[in-house]
Protein backbone atom coordinates (compact mmCIF):
# COMPACT_ATOMS: atom_id res chain seq x y z
CA UNK A 1 0.00 0.00 0.00
CA UNK A 2 2.96 2.36 1.08
CA UNK A 3 5.25 3.12 -1.74
CA UNK A 4 8.96 4.05 -1.58
CA UNK A 5 8.94 7.54 -1.46
CA UNK A 6 6.25 7.05 1.29
CA UNK A 7 8.20 5.13 3.51
CA UNK A 8 11.05 7.56 3.36
CA UNK A 9 8.62 10.20 4.84
CA UNK A 10 7.25 8.70 7.29
CA UNK A 11 10.65 7.60 8.53
CA UNK A 12 11.85 11.30 7.47
CA UNK A 13 8.62 12.71 9.73
CA UNK A 14 9.04 9.85 12.45
CA UNK A 15 5.60 8.93 12.22
CA UNK A 16 4.80 6.28 14.90
CA UNK A 17 3.51 2.76 14.02
CA UNK A 18 -0.14 2.00 14.11
CA UNK A 19 -1.52 2.96 17.70
CA UNK A 20 -2.14 0.27 20.53
CA UNK A 21 -5.56 0.10 21.61
CA UNK A 22 -6.61 1.60 24.69
CA UNK A 23 -7.45 -1.40 27.44
CA UNK A 24 -10.67 -2.99 27.25
CA UNK A 25 -11.83 -6.02 27.41
CA UNK A 26 -9.95 -9.02 25.46
CA UNK A 27 -11.56 -9.30 21.87
CA UNK A 28 -13.36 -5.98 22.31
CA UNK A 29 -11.21 -4.30 20.20
CA UNK A 30 -12.42 -2.64 16.46
CA UNK A 31 -10.39 -0.98 14.21
CA UNK A 32 -12.21 1.14 11.63
CA UNK A 33 -10.72 3.02 8.85
CA UNK A 34 -11.38 5.70 6.42
CA UNK A 35 -13.55 4.53 3.49
CA UNK A 36 -12.63 4.01 -0.20
CA UNK A 37 -14.15 6.80 -1.89
CA UNK A 38 -12.64 9.12 0.99
CA UNK A 39 -9.17 9.08 -1.08
CA UNK A 40 -11.30 9.93 -4.03
CA UNK A 41 -12.65 12.64 -2.09
CA UNK A 42 -9.42 13.83 -0.98
CA UNK A 43 -7.84 13.44 -4.22
CA UNK A 44 -10.48 15.52 -5.89
CA UNK A 45 -10.14 18.46 -2.78
CA UNK A 46 -6.51 18.42 -3.40
CA UNK A 47 -6.25 18.70 -7.14
CA UNK A 48 -8.45 22.04 -6.99
CA UNK A 49 -6.74 23.34 -4.48
CA UNK A 50 -3.06 22.78 -6.79
CA UNK A 51 -4.90 23.95 -9.97
CA UNK A 52 -5.81 27.04 -8.37
CA UNK A 53 -2.37 27.83 -7.34
CA UNK A 54 -1.24 26.64 -10.77
CA UNK A 55 -3.34 29.63 -12.24
CA UNK A 56 -1.17 31.78 -9.72
CA UNK A 57 1.48 30.53 -10.36
CA UNK A 58 1.38 30.88 -14.54
CA UNK A 59 -0.95 34.47 -14.13
CA UNK A 60 2.69 36.49 -14.40
CA UNK A 61 3.51 34.60 -17.30
CA UNK A 62 0.40 35.16 -19.10
CA UNK A 63 0.96 38.88 -18.52
CA UNK A 64 4.06 38.31 -19.37
CA UNK A 65 3.43 37.39 -23.18
CA UNK A 66 1.18 40.05 -23.72
CA UNK A 67 3.34 42.93 -22.54
CA UNK A 68 6.67 41.35 -24.09
CA UNK A 69 6.69 44.07 -26.49
CA UNK A 70 6.89 46.38 -24.27
CA UNK A 71 9.59 45.28 -21.68
CA UNK A 72 13.60 45.05 -22.50
CA UNK A 73 14.64 42.00 -23.02
CA UNK A 74 17.37 41.98 -19.95
CA UNK A 75 13.55 42.09 -17.54
CA UNK A 76 11.54 39.95 -19.33
CA UNK A 77 14.28 36.91 -19.12
CA UNK A 78 14.64 37.83 -15.39
CA UNK A 79 11.00 37.70 -15.54
CA UNK A 80 10.91 34.00 -16.96
CA UNK A 81 14.14 32.64 -14.43
CA UNK A 82 11.95 33.65 -11.67
CA UNK A 83 8.89 31.89 -13.70
CA UNK A 84 10.86 28.53 -14.16
CA UNK A 85 12.43 28.62 -10.48
CA UNK A 86 8.33 29.09 -9.50
CA UNK A 87 7.08 26.29 -11.72
CA UNK A 88 9.84 24.00 -10.33
CA UNK A 89 9.40 24.53 -6.58
CA UNK A 90 5.31 23.97 -7.43
CA UNK A 91 5.83 20.44 -9.28
CA UNK A 92 8.30 19.50 -6.10
CA UNK A 93 5.62 20.51 -4.04
CA UNK A 94 2.59 18.78 -6.30
CA UNK A 95 4.67 15.94 -5.85
CA UNK A 96 5.03 15.84 -2.59
CA UNK A 97 1.83 16.80 -1.11
CA UNK A 98 0.11 13.76 -3.21
CA UNK A 99 2.16 11.85 -1.54
CA UNK A 100 1.03 13.64 1.97
CA UNK A 101 -2.33 13.11 1.00
CA UNK A 102 -1.80 9.36 0.51
CA UNK A 103 -0.39 9.29 3.65
CA UNK A 104 -2.87 11.03 5.54
CA UNK A 105 -5.69 8.83 4.23
CA UNK A 106 -3.76 5.56 5.07
CA UNK A 107 -2.72 6.48 8.43
CA UNK A 108 -5.59 6.74 10.08
CA UNK A 109 -7.27 4.02 12.50
CA UNK A 110 -10.59 4.65 14.58
CA UNK A 111 -10.38 2.42 17.19
CA UNK A 112 -13.17 1.15 19.90
CA UNK A 113 -13.40 -1.14 22.78
CA UNK A 114 -15.71 -1.97 24.83
CA UNK A 115 -14.92 0.84 27.26
CA UNK A 116 -13.30 4.00 25.06
CA UNK A 117 -12.25 4.61 21.91
CA UNK A 118 -8.88 6.17 20.14
CA UNK A 119 -8.38 8.23 17.38
CA UNK A 120 -5.40 8.71 15.21
CA UNK A 121 -4.63 10.74 12.68
CA UNK A 122 -1.93 13.25 10.44
CA UNK A 123 1.72 12.42 9.87
CA UNK A 124 2.95 16.06 10.10
CA UNK A 125 0.94 17.03 13.62
CA UNK A 126 0.32 13.47 14.65
CA UNK A 127 -2.67 13.45 17.00
CA UNK A 128 -3.97 10.44 19.14
CA UNK A 129 -7.45 11.29 20.87
CA UNK A 130 -8.28 9.06 23.94
CA UNK A 131 -11.36 8.73 25.34
CA UNK A 132 -13.83 6.64 27.88
CA UNK A 133 -17.49 5.68 27.08
CA UNK A 134 -17.94 6.88 30.57
CA UNK A 135 -17.24 10.70 29.65
CA UNK A 136 -19.06 10.27 26.18
CA UNK A 137 -21.89 13.23 25.97
CA UNK A 138 -22.92 12.68 22.20
CA UNK A 139 -22.77 11.13 18.67
CA UNK A 140 -23.23 13.33 15.58
CA UNK A 141 -22.85 12.57 12.24
CA UNK A 142 -22.28 14.70 9.26
CA UNK A 143 -22.32 14.52 5.63
CA UNK A 144 -22.20 17.15 2.90
CA UNK A 145 -23.82 16.62 -0.29
CA UNK A 146 -21.12 15.22 -2.23
CA UNK A 147 -19.80 12.95 0.56
CA UNK A 148 -23.57 12.18 0.80
CA UNK A 149 -23.00 11.00 -3.04
CA UNK A 150 -19.80 9.11 -2.49
CA UNK A 151 -21.50 7.22 0.51
CA UNK A 152 -18.81 8.72 2.99
CA UNK A 153 -19.59 10.68 6.73
CA UNK A 154 -18.20 12.01 9.61
CA UNK A 155 -18.69 10.27 13.10
CA UNK A 156 -18.09 13.06 16.01
CA UNK A 157 -18.33 12.22 19.21
CA UNK A 158 -17.85 14.56 21.63
CA UNK A 159 -17.90 14.49 25.60
CA UNK A 160 -18.38 17.09 28.17
CA UNK A 161 -16.91 20.87 27.86
CA UNK A 162 -17.08 23.75 25.16
CA UNK A 163 -15.87 23.52 22.19
CA UNK A 164 -15.37 26.82 20.57
CA UNK A 165 -14.80 26.11 16.83
CA UNK A 166 -16.51 24.13 14.83
CA UNK A 167 -14.64 24.43 11.97
CA UNK A 168 -14.45 21.05 10.04
CA UNK A 169 -11.22 19.11 10.08
CA UNK A 170 -10.14 20.27 13.89
CA UNK A 171 -9.37 17.79 16.46
CA UNK A 172 -9.38 20.72 18.83
CA UNK A 173 -11.79 20.10 21.85
CA UNK A 174 -13.69 17.67 23.23
CA UNK A 175 -14.47 15.86 20.25
CA UNK A 176 -12.87 12.16 18.73
CA UNK A 177 -13.87 12.82 14.71
CA UNK A 178 -14.24 9.64 12.52
CA UNK A 179 -13.64 11.43 9.32
CA UNK A 180 -14.65 9.94 6.08
CA UNK A 181 -15.94 6.70 7.10
CA UNK A 182 -18.79 4.92 4.84
CA UNK A 183 -20.02 3.05 7.96
CA UNK A 184 -21.04 5.75 10.04
CA UNK A 185 -24.33 4.55 11.44
CA UNK A 186 -22.86 1.64 12.03
CA UNK A 187 -20.42 2.40 14.09
CA UNK A 188 -22.56 4.76 15.55
CA UNK A 189 -25.25 2.32 16.82
CA UNK A 190 -21.70 0.29 18.13
CA UNK A 191 -21.34 3.09 20.54
CA UNK A 192 -24.41 3.30 21.83
CA UNK A 193 -25.14 0.18 22.35
CA UNK A 194 -21.88 0.24 24.66
CA UNK A 195 -22.80 2.89 25.73
CA UNK A 196 -26.09 1.38 27.33
CA UNK A 197 -23.93 0.33 30.51
CA UNK A 198 -23.60 3.85 31.49
CA UNK A 199 -26.32 5.79 33.15
CA UNK A 200 -24.56 8.69 34.68
CA UNK A 201 -23.87 11.88 33.25
CA UNK A 202 -20.34 11.70 32.47
CA UNK A 203 -19.47 13.89 34.61
CA UNK A 204 -17.71 12.42 37.44
CA UNK A 205 -21.37 11.58 40.03
CA UNK A 206 -21.49 9.09 42.07
CA UNK A 207 -24.98 9.22 42.64
CA UNK A 208 -26.16 6.34 41.16
CA UNK A 209 -24.04 3.77 42.51
CA UNK A 210 -25.26 5.42 45.96
CA UNK A 211 -28.88 4.51 44.95
CA UNK A 212 -28.47 1.12 44.36
CA UNK A 213 -26.43 0.34 47.44
CA UNK A 214 -29.73 2.15 49.52
CA UNK A 215 -31.84 -0.54 47.26
CA UNK A 216 -30.22 -3.55 47.57
CA UNK A 217 -29.93 -2.79 51.23
CA UNK A 218 -33.77 -2.06 51.24
CA UNK A 219 -34.24 -5.37 49.84
CA UNK A 220 -32.07 -6.95 52.26
CA UNK A 221 -34.19 -5.63 55.09
CA UNK A 222 -37.33 -6.87 53.41
CA UNK A 223 -35.74 -10.20 53.10
CA UNK A 224 -34.83 -9.92 56.87
CA UNK A 225 -37.98 -9.24 57.92
CA UNK A 226 -39.86 -12.20 55.72
CA UNK A 227 -37.25 -14.44 57.57
CA UNK A 228 -38.02 -13.51 61.05
CA UNK A 229 -41.45 -14.23 60.20
CA UNK A 230 -41.06 -17.83 58.94
CA UNK A 231 -38.71 -18.48 62.02
CA UNK A 232 -41.33 -17.28 64.46
CA UNK A 233 -43.96 -19.11 62.85
CA UNK A 234 -41.92 -22.47 63.10
CA UNK A 235 -40.67 -21.62 66.46
CA UNK A 236 -43.90 -20.06 68.38
CA UNK A 237 -43.16 -18.16 71.57
CA UNK A 238 -45.42 -20.54 74.00
CA UNK A 239 -42.88 -23.76 73.39
CA UNK A 240 -40.28 -22.03 75.03
CA UNK B 1 -7.00 4.84 46.28
CA UNK B 2 -4.65 2.72 44.38
CA UNK B 3 -0.67 3.66 44.84
CA UNK B 4 0.65 5.26 41.43
CA UNK B 5 3.34 3.77 39.45
CA UNK B 6 6.47 4.98 40.63
CA UNK B 7 8.05 5.93 37.12
CA UNK B 8 4.98 8.35 37.19
CA UNK B 9 5.32 9.70 40.81
CA UNK B 10 9.01 10.32 40.12
CA UNK B 11 8.37 12.75 37.31
CA UNK B 12 8.76 16.68 38.58
CA UNK B 13 10.97 18.10 35.93
CA UNK B 14 10.32 18.34 32.14
CA UNK B 15 13.00 16.19 30.21
CA UNK B 16 16.21 18.41 28.72
CA UNK B 17 14.78 17.97 25.36
CA UNK B 18 12.39 20.38 26.11
CA UNK B 19 14.60 22.70 26.33
CA UNK B 20 16.03 22.08 22.85
CA UNK B 21 12.80 22.23 21.79
CA UNK B 22 11.90 25.74 23.04
CA UNK B 23 15.23 27.17 21.71
CA UNK B 24 14.20 25.66 18.24
CA UNK B 25 10.87 27.41 18.80
CA UNK B 26 12.16 30.73 19.88
CA UNK B 27 14.68 30.66 17.06
CA UNK B 28 11.83 30.36 14.18
CA UNK B 29 10.54 33.42 15.65
CA UNK B 30 13.44 35.21 14.17
CA UNK B 31 13.36 39.18 15.49
CA UNK B 32 11.17 38.71 18.66
CA UNK B 33 13.44 35.83 19.75
CA UNK B 34 15.40 37.67 22.74
CA UNK B 35 11.90 38.40 23.94
CA UNK B 36 10.22 34.30 23.65
CA UNK B 37 13.77 33.00 24.63
CA UNK B 38 13.21 34.84 27.90
CA UNK B 39 9.66 33.49 28.30
CA UNK B 40 10.60 30.14 27.55
CA UNK B 41 14.08 30.03 29.41
CA UNK B 42 11.97 30.52 32.51
CA UNK B 43 8.81 28.30 31.17
CA UNK B 44 11.11 25.52 31.02
CA UNK B 45 13.04 26.25 34.68
CA UNK B 46 10.29 26.72 36.44
CA UNK B 47 7.73 24.06 35.29
CA UNK B 48 6.90 21.63 37.96
CA UNK B 49 4.82 18.33 38.02
CA UNK B 50 3.17 16.72 40.99
CA UNK B 51 1.68 13.53 40.50
CA UNK B 52 -0.19 12.50 43.45
CA UNK B 53 -2.73 9.46 43.83
CA UNK B 54 -5.57 11.99 43.44
CA UNK B 55 -4.10 13.86 40.53
CA UNK B 56 -1.86 16.12 38.76
CA UNK B 57 -0.47 19.51 39.71
CA UNK B 58 1.84 21.46 37.58
CA UNK B 59 2.88 24.78 37.76
CA UNK B 60 5.12 27.16 36.12
CA UNK B 61 6.47 30.72 35.56
CA UNK B 62 8.11 33.32 37.88
CA UNK B 63 6.86 37.05 37.17
CA UNK B 64 3.21 35.58 36.02
CA UNK B 65 2.95 32.60 38.10
CA UNK B 66 0.50 29.44 37.06
CA UNK B 67 -0.55 26.48 38.89
CA UNK B 68 -3.06 23.87 37.73
CA UNK B 69 -4.35 20.94 39.74
CA UNK B 70 -6.93 18.64 38.02
CA UNK B 71 -7.79 15.01 39.82
CA UNK B 72 -7.86 12.18 37.63
CA UNK B 73 -11.39 11.39 38.24
CA UNK B 74 -12.31 14.67 36.22
CA UNK B 75 -10.13 14.01 32.99
CA UNK B 76 -12.62 14.00 29.55
CA UNK B 77 -10.62 13.53 27.37
CA UNK B 78 -6.89 12.83 26.68
CA UNK B 79 -4.96 14.46 23.30
CA UNK B 80 -1.43 13.05 22.24
CA UNK B 81 -0.08 15.76 20.06
CA UNK B 82 3.44 15.86 18.03
CA UNK B 83 4.72 18.21 15.24
CA UNK B 84 7.73 16.31 13.19
CA UNK B 85 10.23 18.20 15.26
CA UNK B 86 9.52 17.19 18.73
CA UNK B 87 8.98 13.73 17.49
CA UNK B 88 12.80 14.32 16.26
CA UNK B 89 13.22 14.94 19.83
CA UNK B 90 11.38 12.76 20.78
CA UNK B 91 8.84 14.71 22.80
CA UNK B 92 5.17 14.98 22.98
CA UNK B 93 2.26 17.12 24.51
CA UNK B 94 -0.35 15.31 26.49
CA UNK B 95 -3.25 17.95 26.52
CA UNK B 96 -5.74 16.52 29.30
CA UNK B 97 -9.21 17.63 29.05
CA UNK B 98 -11.97 18.31 31.66
CA UNK B 99 -15.47 19.33 31.47
CA UNK B 100 -14.76 23.20 32.05
CA UNK B 101 -16.00 25.31 29.12
CA UNK B 102 -12.68 25.73 26.99
CA UNK B 103 -11.84 23.91 23.92
CA UNK B 104 -8.18 24.52 24.33
CA UNK B 105 -6.84 21.80 26.93
CA UNK B 106 -7.21 22.24 30.79
CA UNK B 107 -3.86 21.19 31.17
CA UNK B 108 -0.71 20.49 28.87
CA UNK B 109 2.01 18.20 29.81
CA UNK B 110 5.55 18.69 27.79
CA UNK B 111 8.60 17.10 28.07
CA UNK B 112 7.67 13.81 29.69
CA UNK B 113 10.27 11.34 29.10
CA UNK B 114 7.57 8.26 28.17
CA UNK B 115 4.77 9.82 26.51
CA UNK B 116 2.68 6.57 26.03
CA UNK B 117 3.51 4.80 29.35
CA UNK B 118 1.77 8.62 31.05
CA UNK B 119 -0.94 8.45 28.31
CA UNK B 120 -1.72 4.74 29.21
CA UNK B 121 -1.26 5.70 33.24
CA UNK B 122 -3.75 8.47 32.75
CA UNK B 123 -5.90 6.59 31.16
CA UNK B 124 -6.15 3.93 33.39
CA UNK B 125 -6.82 6.90 35.61
CA UNK B 126 -10.09 8.11 34.16
CA UNK B 127 -13.32 7.48 35.00
CA UNK B 128 -15.02 4.22 33.09
CA UNK B 129 -11.50 2.69 32.13
CA UNK B 130 -11.86 -0.64 34.28
CA UNK B 131 -14.89 -1.00 32.91
CA UNK B 132 -18.81 -0.27 34.27
CA UNK B 133 -18.89 -2.86 36.69
CA UNK B 134 -16.21 -1.19 38.77
CA UNK B 135 -18.02 2.17 39.74
CA UNK B 136 -17.61 3.11 43.37
CA UNK B 137 -20.51 2.35 45.38
CA UNK B 138 -21.92 -0.64 43.64
CA UNK B 139 -19.19 -3.58 45.45
CA UNK B 140 -21.51 -2.33 48.40
CA UNK B 141 -24.29 -3.23 46.32
CA UNK B 142 -23.51 -6.12 44.54
CA UNK B 143 -22.30 -7.42 48.44
CA UNK B 144 -26.05 -6.59 50.13
CA UNK B 145 -27.39 -8.14 47.02
CA UNK B 146 -25.56 -11.19 47.61
CA UNK B 147 -26.59 -11.34 51.68
CA UNK B 148 -30.45 -11.22 50.50
CA UNK B 149 -30.08 -13.79 48.34
CA UNK B 150 -28.42 -15.73 50.89
CA UNK B 151 -31.07 -14.83 53.49
CA UNK B 152 -33.76 -16.05 50.63
CA UNK B 153 -32.57 -19.26 50.13
CA UNK B 154 -32.66 -19.85 54.58
CA UNK B 155 -35.77 -18.60 54.57
CA UNK B 156 -37.20 -20.43 51.84
CA UNK B 157 -35.39 -23.87 52.89
CA UNK B 158 -37.74 -23.05 56.40
CA UNK B 159 -40.70 -22.79 54.55
CA UNK B 160 -40.60 -26.24 52.85
CA UNK B 161 -39.04 -28.35 55.07
CA UNK B 162 -38.87 -29.74 58.88
CA UNK B 163 -36.04 -29.12 60.90
CA UNK B 164 -33.51 -32.49 61.42
CA UNK B 165 -33.67 -34.59 64.38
Amino acid sequence: MVSAIERKLLRWLRVPPEPAPPDGSAGSVLVFRAGRNYWRWRVLAWALAQAGVLVVVLLPLIVLAKKRWALPDSVASFWLAIEAILLVVYLVALFLSYHAQRLDYELRWYVVTDRSLRVRTGIWSVVETTMTFANIQDLRISAGPLQGALGLADLEVSSAGGASDKQPGSSRGHVARFSGVDNATAIRDLIVERLQKYRDAGLGDRDEPEATANQSAQELLDEARALRAVVEARYPKTSL
Amino acid sequence: MPAIPSAVASITRPGEQLFTYYLLRALSTTFAFPVTMAVLYFRYHTMRYEFSEQGIRMSWGILFRNEVVLNYGRIQDIHLRSNAIERWLGLARIEIQTASGSSDSEMTLEGIPDVDAMRDFLYSQMRGAAGAGAKSGSDLASILQEVASQMRAIRMTMEQGNPRG
